[in-house]
């Protein structure tokens, strides 16, 4: 679990080592990524709302 | 030693040549607002940063290019990836982005607050010239391109203010701050002054807002910034900006004379007088389509002079002026001019450029029709 959004975090950042993606495309399960893919969107979108609406005071 | 200084001497005068080039008039200028100075910095700001990166950029390139060519023995690397180095390059251009976009955000947020205004002004885009309304103040006009025809056809040396010269230049007080309230009659224009960093689509059945509060008095122009027709080009902007109570008393006389030609209204005119003011009026509205002989431009804009259907059929004729021609560039004008300005255009188009009609429109007949 904590793998997967590991990896998940290193793509929204654009970066990610050799090492981890090996292990993910040989354990991983694709739906798992997805499920967090979404997930961490929806987290990011809040906080990038939460930044700006306390900016904005 | 030497090389270095080359180097250096070179870098050196290239700056020179660039910030002489951006004092030339080839930079965006600095203006006379405070919100234009703000964006005026924040546009060098920005600038410097680029040409940093750039000369780390390409220096440490062009540096690795010489140093490391092949003729000199170089080997290159093979390795696949390097996760700290990778973090490092897009670490720095993310902050780099967060630290441009914070200054740039809290002026947009500035540019944007048009509240406690001290003066409403409605910004109304016409093909092809500007209407400005002094919300309240019962003041109002049409502001049309002044440079001669002759100098455009190059029968004419063409001026310093060439195609940036209007009859009627917009007026504004210093030091109050101003809202501006754009729209349009027809198709989307942009008002757009450099000088007052104002730059705001005018677009039919949309009111956009903007405000300017200028600090030096003085003549800034502007043109139409978004393409907009066969006269895109000749319906420049010009603000007259004058201190706060020079621009009092000439708003009151503006008021003055709008309220002495209300009164007009209500007497009987000569022929003499509605056409001399029908010929002003036809000069400054209808000429950029119509040409100032009244020729037109076939198909698209019908000569007038000598145009039977129209000599014979008067109520076509006022029908045509105040409420315009549906699927034509025709515009209804009863918004625009007032009923003295109707009545005269319409008697000069009945009995200028050998139209003989005979006919006087009078401003009371109009003013009927307008109710």
């Amino acid at each position: 679990m904590w793998e997967v959004i590991k990896s998940v975090l290193a793509a929204f950042f654009g970066v990610q080592n050799e090492r981890q993606r090996h292990r993910d495309f040989q354990h991983g399960k694709p739906v798992a990524f997805v499920a967090a893919g979404i997930a961490l969107a929806v987290v990011l979108v809040v906080v990038v709302a939460a930044v700006a609406i306390v900016a904005a005071r | 030693m030497r090389k270095s200084l080359a180097w250096m001497m070179g870098a050196g005068s290239f700056l020179g040549l660039a910030s002489s080039t951006l004092a030339n008039g080839w930079n965006m200028p600095v203006g006379v607002t405070d919100v234009s100075r703000e964006i005026y910095s924040l546009h060098m700001t920005i600038f410097w940063i680029c040409v940093v990166i750039g000369i780390v950029v390409f220096g440490v390139m062009f540096y690795s290019l010489f140093r490391y060519r092949r003729s000199r023995g170089a080997k290159s690397a093979n390795f696949h990836e390097n996760t700290s180095v990778e973090v490092v390059w897009t670490a720095i251009p993310l902050l780099i982005l967060v630290g441009m976009a914070l200054p740039a955000t809290a002026t947009l947020k500035r540019m944007y607050d048009p509240s406690e205004a001290e003066l409403d002004v409605m910004v109304t885009g016409q093909q092809w010239r500007w209407h400005y309304e002094y919300l309240g103040e019962d003041v109002s006009f049409t502001s049309s391109l002044s440079t001669p025809r002759s100098q455009v056809n190059g029968e004419e040396e063409k001026d310093e203010n060439y195609l940036l010269d209007v009859d009627e230049p917009l007026v504004l007080p210093v030091g109050r701050k101003v809202r501006f309230l754009m729209t349009s009659d027809d198709v989307i224009h942009s008002w757009w002054v450099p000088d007052l960093a104002v730059k705001q689509d005018s677009i039919p059945g949309f009111v956009n807002e903007n405000w300017v509060r200028i600090e030096e008095p003085g003549i800034y122009r502007g043109q139409c910034a978004e393409l907009c027709g066969k006269d895109h080009a000749f319906m420049p902007i010009v603000v007259r900006a004058v201190e706060a109570d020079e621009f009092d008393t000439w708003l009151a006389e503006r008021q003055e004379a709008a309220a002495a030609e209300a009164s007009g209204v209500d007497r009987e005119w000569g022929m003499d007088e509605l056409m001399e003011r029908g010929e002003q009026v036809y000069g400054s509205i209808c000429a950029t389509c119509h040409q100032p002989d009244g020729s037109g431009a076939e198909p698209t804009f019908p000569a007038l002079a000598g145009n039977e259907a129209l000599l014979n059929d008067l109520d076509r004729h006022i029908d045509v002026v105040l409420n315009g021609v549906s699927g034509t560039p025709m515009a209804a004008y009863r918004g625009n001019l007032n009923p003295v300005e109707l009545a005269a255009v319409i008697t000069y188009e009945r009995n200028a450029w050998g139209n003989e009609s005979g006919d006087a429109v009078q401003p009371s007949e109009i003013q009927a029709l307008l109710e």
